[in-house]
């Protein structure tokens, strides 16, 4: 029983089956009769044929479909409600999508558009709207979230020309060329910068006109041409060369050589300004063509500093050679005079005390040194008496270099002499230091040294070194008059000089 | 992509699906001829259809016949357009631009969508 339950089961659902089978081919043959079909499929003897029902039409859109199946740009179209009808292969490569997943979806579920500017959807929907047709580019967005910038090509599809029936595009990736021209643009803005701002005048020349084809802000500032002025011009017509024969020979060397220096040309402004200028220029090729690039740098300033720096190693030099003099002078002078036992400490002394004015001078750049900063240099070990046993009187006179050397050995030659026999070398007594300017027709700077209340003064009986230093010395390098007096009360030593041969104007230490 | 459909094709396994509360998953496949006009309607409204009834639970995949005649005679495919329900079972064919939404629906078992058993949503 049960076995003849599960056959009788069997045989319904075959049946039911069969019936389907034979309602789904009576659906097919009702479908061809009332041209609800396309096209047949035939299974023959070499395997399955399609016979397309539709005649010359579907065969063109058979072609169609090949054709654009085989282009390189992607192809979409839409129906009105931008439904996809048909993509073609260059399309399912660029969204990743299968023709056979894509159709018949929105297009906005395989890709979603950004506008690169907000105006450029209006744009685009008023072109498609007037026109019919709307081109320009903007950026897709894929589902697996990557982004491609695309030009695109739309075009509306019309049953009728009231009623749009959907729309093709043609669209072509331009994501390398987009990011190049980024580049390109970074590229731009970096070194037109650097051209605009360089602090050396650049000019771009074309090499066959010989004209100038470009200038930066700073060669319209150097010349004091504007840069309509400049363009178009040739060298020499801006006064960089002396005359047309120099500039196309400097061409013809260009064009030889690719490089051409000039170290020192003279240049003139449009005002009348003379530079002197240092020419680089290069030929160079860019994408095909040839230009001159021309690097002109004012070098006037470089030149002054050159100049100066000669004149300075020449200075010192010659200041060298004078400081070795008067060290050869005082170590002779030193041996002839006095006890050769303690000559290397004289000598010593009177070089430290030449080398302290030495690095007032240097200090002050050879521009002079106070009176009261020589005198206090002189008296270094002896700060502590400044003011009390040691009295300093004058106004403010700046003595110049050679004055300096002279009356600083001087100083150190008198206070060695006190501290060792004169007014430092007791307890009691005391120095006065004063100097003046005198106002006259001819200004006389003077300057005094008074001992008082030291031991008794003795004129010596030999005439040594120290008395030539505060005596010859001095008053060679000053040219004026040195006065020594041995007064029983103490010392009395003067120097008087013509002020403009002992002085530089007062002046503010650097 | 979308969930498989069961290993079995026992119809008794229609009755597991039914008596869950989990939606049925549709797959279809639309067989086509190139970029006919009537292929390019019926691709639209099948997907029209599957959008309305069947959001997030089909898989539909649209072929050209002319690219891939070998796959259209295993389906026993003998016109296009041709909509094919390969699930649930049983299986299904429907022939035309599929215009016919009500008997397309009834052929899919939609119409009746009340019904919790075969509705494909909650």
């Amino acid at each position: 029983m049960r076995e003849t339950a599960e056959l009788r089961s069997a045989a319904q659902a075959e049946i039911a089956h069969l019936s389907a089978r034979l309602q789904e081919a009576e659906d097919t043959l009702g479908a061809i009769r009332n041209g609800e079909v396309d096209a047949l499929l035939v299974t023959g003897a070499t395997g399955p044929q399609i016979y397309a029902l539709q005649g010359q039409d579907a065969e063109t859109n058979r072609f169609r479909g090949e054709m654009l199946a085989q282009v390189s740009d992607a192809v979409i179209a839409v129906d009105h409600e931008e439904r996809i009808i048909y993509l073609n292969t260059a399309a399912e490569r660029l969204y990743g999508f299968a023709a056979s997943e894509a159709l018949g979806r929105r297009i906005s579920s395989i890709r979603q558009a950004h506008w690169l500017r907000p105006e450029d959807e209006a744009a685009a929907t008023f072109a498609l709207r007037e026109h019919g047709e709307w081109r320009g580019e903007n950026i897709h967005l894929r589902n697996d979230g990557t982004t491609v910038y695309v030009e695109s090509g739309i075009t509306m599809l019309r049953e009728n020309p009231t009623q749009p029936a959907g729309m093709l595009a043609v669209i072509r990736d331009v994501t390398e060329r987009k990011l190049n021209e980024g580049q390109v643009l970074v590229s731009e803005i970096r070194y037109r910068r650097l051209f605009e701002t360089a602090h050396d005048g650049i000019l771009l020349i074309d090499p066959s006109s010989q004209q100038i084809i470009d200038a930066n802000p700073f060669m319209t500032t150097m010349l004091g041409y504007s840069h309509a002025e400049l363009v178009g011009r040739e060298l020499f017509e801006i006064g960089l060369l002396n005359d047309q024969a120099a500039s196309r020979e400097m061409m013809r060397t260009l064009k030889r050589t690719n490089h051409v220096r000039y170290d020192n040309l003279p240049l003139e402004s449009q005002a009348g300004r003379h530079q002197e200028v240092e020419v680089i220029a290069n030929l160079y090729d860019e994408n095909g063509r040839q230009v001159i690039q021309c690097n002109i740098r004012d070098i006037s300033e470089r030149r002054r500093s050159e100049e100066h720096i000669r004149l300075l190693i020449a200075e010192v030099n010659h200041r060298a050679k004078n400081l070795l003099a008067v060290v050869q002078a005082v170590a002779q002078q030193t041996a002839k005079h006095g006890d050769p036992e303690t000559l290397a400490a004289r000598l010593s002394e009177r070089i430290d005390g030449l080398a302290a004015g030495q690095d007032l001078l240097v200090k002050n750049q050879w521009q002079g040194v106070e009176v009261s900063e020589l005198i206090m240099a002189q008296l270094a070990h002896f700060q502590d008496l400044i003011g009390t046993r040691v009295l300093l009187v004058g106004p403010p006179a700046r003595l110049n270099a050679a004055a300096a050397q002279g009356i600083g050995m001087a100083l150190h030659e008198l206070t060695t002499n006190a501290v060792k026999y004169g007014a430092l070398s007791n307890a009691e007594g005391r120095v006065r230091i004063g100097w003046q300017v005198m106002a006259d027709e001819l200004p006389v700077f003077s300057m005094s040294w008074l001992e008082e209340h030291g031991p008794k003064v003795a004129p010596p009986v030999h005439k040594g070194f120290g008395q030539v230093v505060i005596g010859r010395m001095a008053e060679a390098a000053v040219q004026g008059t040195a006065v020594i007096a041995y007064n029983e009360s103490g010392l009395a030593w003067t120097i008087t000089a013509a002020a403009a041969d002992t002085l530089t104007p007062t002046q503010d230490a650097p | 992509m979308i969930a498989a459909p069961p290993a079995s094709t026992d119809p008794n396994a229609l009755l597991a699906d039914a008596s869950t509360s989990e939606p049925i998953h549709y797959v279809l496949r639309l067989y086509v001829t190139g970029t006919t006009p009537r292929s390019m309607r019926a691709i639209s409204n099948i997907r029209k259809i599957c959008e309305q009834h069947l959001e997030g639970c089909y898989d539909l995949e649209v072929i050209d016949i002319g690219q891939h005649p070998a796959l259209a005679e295993g389906e026993q495919i003998i016109a296009a357009p041709t909509l094919v329900k390969k699930w649930p079972l049983p299986l299904r064919r429907f022939i035309g631009d599929m215009s016919q939404t009500d008997r397309i629906l009834l052929g899919l078992d939609l119409l009746g969508a009340s019904s919790a058993a075969s509705s494909p949503r909650p």
